[in-house]
């Protein structure tokens, strides 16, 4: 039994990982969006687009430092929107800016980047030695990708995700383009629950499919039969538009309001950013 | 493949974003021509599979796991045109509501993978499968090809736009600012791994979903989905 747990997940189980943690992360996002934190009090349009500017401040700097604080306030924003500061680090630090750090390694070393040497190590035979220009490069890199995943995922749990993709409206994307995207994100929770349901089944069927070919055929099966199930259901989703009076022309049940308060805080980041690309340019 | 924020500049982001604009216009013309009203949900549905695709896990020798991306399978199913909206719904998604992939890097990934992806895939089945019979194994070695190209072109176009960040976007002393890796890095790395890894298996998921649609709807594939 204990062989068992410790043994590498095959696709079965990945699968029905992969098809758990996007509805694990989407109630997640839901969870916190609907808390009472000061991100959440904020019209989904101002949020959006103040955390926008914050991003494009973000990735437009070119001194660690300011990135810094950049990140500081998303660290800031987080707390007084009520998420925990352990699930906010562990979601923005674990994935991609590891990934990044990882792929940015080699650029520490005088080999690649030359320049003043900072530290310099003896290991398995070889010199290592990292420079001063490795050094900055590598953490200006993964710094500014740690602050922009924090600005995306700051939005994505204060925002409830219907209201997020409402907001693409006021970037001048057609209706039409919101429609399907709306529609298609409702769509995800159906398919994952699907591709749950199937993997349970081929789990609680074979167990575990001992040959890779036999498995690539169960998936691609799998995929093919999503597919069929994917047409029927746009002819039912249709007719259920139509018996509920739709048109071809969609239209949207509740407005965004915004505040003074709201419109304070968009100034307020305006400013900040705007104080931020001058200190920038400057240094 | 999904390029997070910060690896490319702002400049880089601008030109995807403003090449993408066209390219939408004529794909949402293109679809409003040929899909009716009825098919609005399909289109939106279309994107939920392709979005879907990712987490079906595919076995590979050696006993680990990947996963396709599907563009070129959306692409064989819905149009090119279609699948170029559906796959850039999918990655509005991924990027806005998961963080896959960059807000500012939309335009970038969108290009790769909702245009250079299912094209490329697309034209190279046409050209193989040319005039074969619906359920001809010649249409499904052309989907596996279509499927091989599409991801390498796509690799070699990400590692391309990695690879020109440090030769444009530089401190005096040459430090580079974004993606530290030139093209002489850069584009084998990208391109060599979906060469011998992932391109297979991108071919060996589309290749068998076309066998087995042809089994169940062989008409599908009569007029090469266009």
């Amino acid at each position: 039994m204990n062989k068992l747990l410790h043994k590498r997940r095959d696709f079965i189980e990945r699968s029905l990982l992969s098809a758990l943690a996007f509805i694990k992360d989407a109630t997640l996002s839901e969870e916190c969006a609907n808390r009472k934190g000061f991100l959440q009090s904020l019209d989904p349009r101002v949020k959006t687009i103040s955390l926008l500017v914050f991003l494009v401040t973000a990735v437009t700097l070119k001194s660690t430092g300011l990135i810094v604080a950049l990140y500081a306030l998303c660290l800031f924003l987080a707390f007084f929107s009520r998420i925990s500061l352990i699930h906010f680090l562990t979601r923005t630090l674990l994935f991609i800016p590891l990934f990044s750090l990882f792929i940015v390694l080699p650029t520490l070393f005088s080999i690649v980047t030359p320049g003043e040497p900072v530290w310099s190590f003896h290991l398995l035979g070889i010199n290592g030695i990292i420079t001063r220009p490795g050094l900055d490069g590598a953490l200006l890199f993964v710094v500014r990708i740690a602050t922009s995943v924090s600005l995306v995922v700051l939005l994505s749990l204060t925002t409830r995700h219907s209201d997020l993709l409402q907001v693409l409206r006021i970037f001048g994307v057609p209706q039409l383009f919101v429609l399907t995207v709306s529609m298609c994100y409702r769509y995800l929770y159906l398919f994952a629950t699907m591709v749950e349901n199937i993997f349970t089944s081929v789990k609680s069927r074979v167990g575990v499919v001992s040959h890779h070919r036999y498995g690539q055929k169960v998936v691609a099966w799998n995929i093919a039969n999503t597919w069929n199930r994917t047409t029927h259901i746009s002819e039912e989703v249709y007719l259920a538009m139509l018996s509920r009076g739709y048109t071809g022309e969609p239209r949207r049940l509740s407005a965004f309001h915004a505040t003074p308060k709201e419109w304070f805080w968009l100034l307020c980041a305006v400013i900040i950013c705007a104080g931020l690309l001058y200190k920038g340019d400057t240094l | 493949m999904h390029i997070p924020d910060g690896y490319l500049s702002p400049a880089t982001c601008g030109v995807f974003g403003a090449v993408m604009i066209p390219i939408w216009m004529a794909a949402s013309k293109r679809v409003k021509k040929t899909l009716k009203v009825r098919q609005v949900p399909f289109l939106a549905i279309g994107a939920a599979f392709s979005f879907v695709i990712m987490m079906f896990n595919v076995p590979i020798p050696g006993g680990s796991t990947g996963h396709a991306v599907g563009g070129v399978l959306v692409a064989l199913l819905l149009g090119p045109w279609a699948a170029c909206i559906a796959l850039t719904v999918a990655l509005v998604i991924q990027a806005l509501l998961f963080g896959d992939g960059g807000i500012t890097a939309i335009g970038a990934n969108c290009f790769n993978m909702a245009v250079v992806l299912p094209f490329t895939g697309y034209y190279v089945y046409r050209l193989i499968s040319s005039n074969s019979p619906a359920g001809s194994r010649r249409r499904v070695i052309a989907a596996g090809a279509g499927a091989y190209a599409g991801i390498c072109m796509a690799a070699l176009c990400a590692g391309i736009e990695f690879g020109l960040q440090p030769l444009l976007y530089h401190r005096a002393n040459g430090q580079p600012l974004y993606s530290p890796y030139g093209l002489n890095v850069a584009v084998p790395a990208m391109v060599l791994g979906h060469l011998l890894v992932i391109g297979w298996v991108e071919v060996l998921v589309t290749a068998l979903v076309v066998k087995y649609l042809q089994k169940e709807d062989s008409v599908f594939f009569e007029g090469g989905s266009s």
